[in-house]
This record gives C-alpha cells, structure tokens and sequence, in this order.
C-alpha cells in the first residue's frame, strides 16, 4: 500500500516537471513564431511597443487555446497506460 | 557508515583515470577521437542491453513442471530480482522464489522465475504471481501429448549469476509454430524514439531561446567589466605613481 503511494507521488512530481517543460517549450515556439511573423512584414511605421502589443496578445489567445489544454495529456496518458498495464497483466 | 567509505575506491580509479586519459590524450588527437568513440559505443551497448534486458519478449514453450525454491540474493545478483518491497519478496538476503519449467519445440528447457514486479521498475505492475503459478501448474504436460503456450517474460537466463527471466503471462496457442508479432514492442521502441527527439527539440529550442542569448549578455557585461578593469588598473597605476612620488620627497637628496 505504501508502495503504490510512493509510486503516485514520483509520477506525480515527474509529470508536473515534464508538464511545465512542455509548457514552457510549447510557449517559447509560439513567441518564436509570432516574432518571426512580425519581422516578415513589419507594418509601416510601427515600432517596438506595437510589436510587443501583438506578440502579447498572440500569446495571451494561444493561452486559452486548444495546445494548452490538450498539455493536460501529458498527466492523462500515462495513467491510462498505467491502467491498461495493469488490466493486462493481472 | 565504513560501507559507503568503499565507493571512494571507483571515485579516485574514475577521477584518476579520466585525468590520465585527458592529459594523456590531449583535444584533437588520435586517442582522444578513439576514447570518443569507445565511449558512444559503451552507452548505445548499455542502451542495448538495458532495453534488451527490460522489454517483454514471447516464447513459444511446453510447461513441464513448477517448483519454488529458497534462494539467496547476493550483491551479484540483487538487481535481477524483485525489490524486497514488492508483494512476494519480503527479505533482502534469502526468500522463496517459484520457478516454471519449461521446454522449447526442439526439447531444450529453460527455467523462468515467477515474481511480482516492484511499484516502479520494471513497469510491469504485476501483482498475481500465485496466479500465474497456478496457470502454469495446469498447463503442465508431457512431450507425447503436448500443450503449447506462449509465455511473455522480461529479462536473462544466467546459469552463472543464478538469474531467471521473470514471467509475466501465459496463453495457450495452437501449436509450436505459432509466431507472435511483436506489436508490443514497435510501439514501445516508436514511443520511446519520439520522447527522445521531443527531448532534443526542447533543448535545441531552450538553447537557441534561452541560452545563447545569456551567453551573448554574458560575454558584452564581461568586455565590460574588461574595459572597466583597464581603466581600474590605469588609475592604480596613477595612484601608486603618485604615492612613489610623494615617498620621493622623502628621500634625501644626494
């Protein structure tokens, strides 16, 4: 009983961990992207604080999007595959 | 507390010998492009032999017979045995072990062993040894009227550290020549592949993002602080000048 705690704790603290770096990657491409978009074809006469005005909305809608909330497989499939190893082999 | 002393013993051999090699073989040369790769290839045969040893593999056998036996683990061979933690071990040292016998189509046998799988590796989670002992007991047969099954074990058969592959399943098949596909592990070794180029992705995109600017901060502030460190030592340089000037006065005129 103890070990099946020990066991949830460790995945626990090794999914959050693989949880924020996923984050975090997933948001670094976007900026990335974004930046990119704006430097392709900056608008006329538009300089810095505009560029900062759009990748921060850019960012702040890809927050609320699809790819932020699918992250949360990241928890979701391992203990599905967690429940199926455990339906197979016993 | 004198058995941890022991680990300095490999700690000085591995320090000694990595600073040997490295002022042995010096950047660039011959040797050290050799060590380079004697390296890579010792981590891509561990890599191998760990995954070997870890995935689930099927074999196509007759039950012969089960037994348990009262075995001692030693410091060889501990870490081909289940954790003292899980449900059937309960001792470190010495503790009952079922084994299934076994025998291939072309009559070589092979031994398994039968033990639950610790919490956390390998990630088995298998809880029903007594289970599967039972299984076994009731496929047991004789080579005239024989009944194949298809047991999926993980790990080695070692006669000479006394290590068994543990058994994980056991079904039934029609005949000796069945061939199972190994579905299983392509998708392990697939998954496994993407995780790692996900994880050289991640430290390509955190490197270029993250990384080489700080670097690029880090070598301005440091031309700076180069800078600031010419303009300090002039001023020194002046200062003690100045000092040695007025000790000059001092100094009794000839």
């Amino acid at each position: 009983m103890i070990a099946i705690l020990r066991l949830l704790v460790v995945a626990l603290v090794l999914l959050t961990l693989v949880y924020f770096v996923t984050a975090t990657y997933l948001r670094s491409t976007h900026r990335e992207k974004l930046e990119k978009q704006w430097d392709a074809d900056p608008p006329a006469g538009q300089g810095e604080t505009e560029r900062r005005v759009f990748i921060d909305a850019g960012m702040k809608s890809y927050e609320r999007g699809l790819g932020m909330k699918l992250l949360w497989l990241v928890y979701i499939l391992p203990l599905i595959a967690f429940g199926l190893i455990i339906y197979t082999i016993n | 507390m004198s058995g941890y002393l022991y680990w300095i013993i490999p700690a000085v051999l591995i320090c000694g010998g990595w600073l040997y090699l490295h002022y042995r073989y010096p950047a660039g040369s011959r040797g050290r492009t050799r060590i380079r790769w004697s390296i890579r290839g010792l981590g891509l045969l561990s890599a191998f032999l760990f995954l070997n040893y870890t995935m689930p593999s099927h074999d196509i056998v007759r039950i012969t017979g089960t037994d348990s036996r009262l075995t001692t683990i030693g410091w060889s061979n501990w870490l081909f045995y289940a954790s003292p933690d899980s449900g059937t071990a309960e001792s470190t040292s010495a503790r009952q072990i079922r084994l299934i016998y076994a025998a291939f189509p072309d009559g070589k046998s092979y031994v398994y062993r039968n033990e639950d799988t610790g919490w956390i590796w390998p990630p088995y989670f298998k809880y029903d040894s007594s289970d599967l002992q039972a299984e076994a007991s009731n496929f047991v047969s004789t080579s005239e009227n024989p009944k194949w099954v298809m047991v999926t074990h993980y790990g080695w058969r070692q006669a000479v550290l006394s290590i068994y592959p543990n058994a994980v399943r056991m079904v039934p098949v029609a005949g000796p020549d069945a061939k199972p596909f190994p579905w299983l592990n392509i998708v392990i070794l697939v998954v496994l592949a993407l995780i790692l180029l996900m994880i050289r992705r991640v430290w390509l995109q955190f490197r270029e993002r993250s990384v080489d600017p700080m670097v690029a901060d880090a070598s301005e502030v440091l031309d700076g602080i180069d800078a600031q460190a010419d303009a300090a030592r002039a001023n020194v340089r002046g200062v003690i000048g100045r000092i040695g000037a007025w000790l000059n006065t001092w100094r009794k005129k000839p």
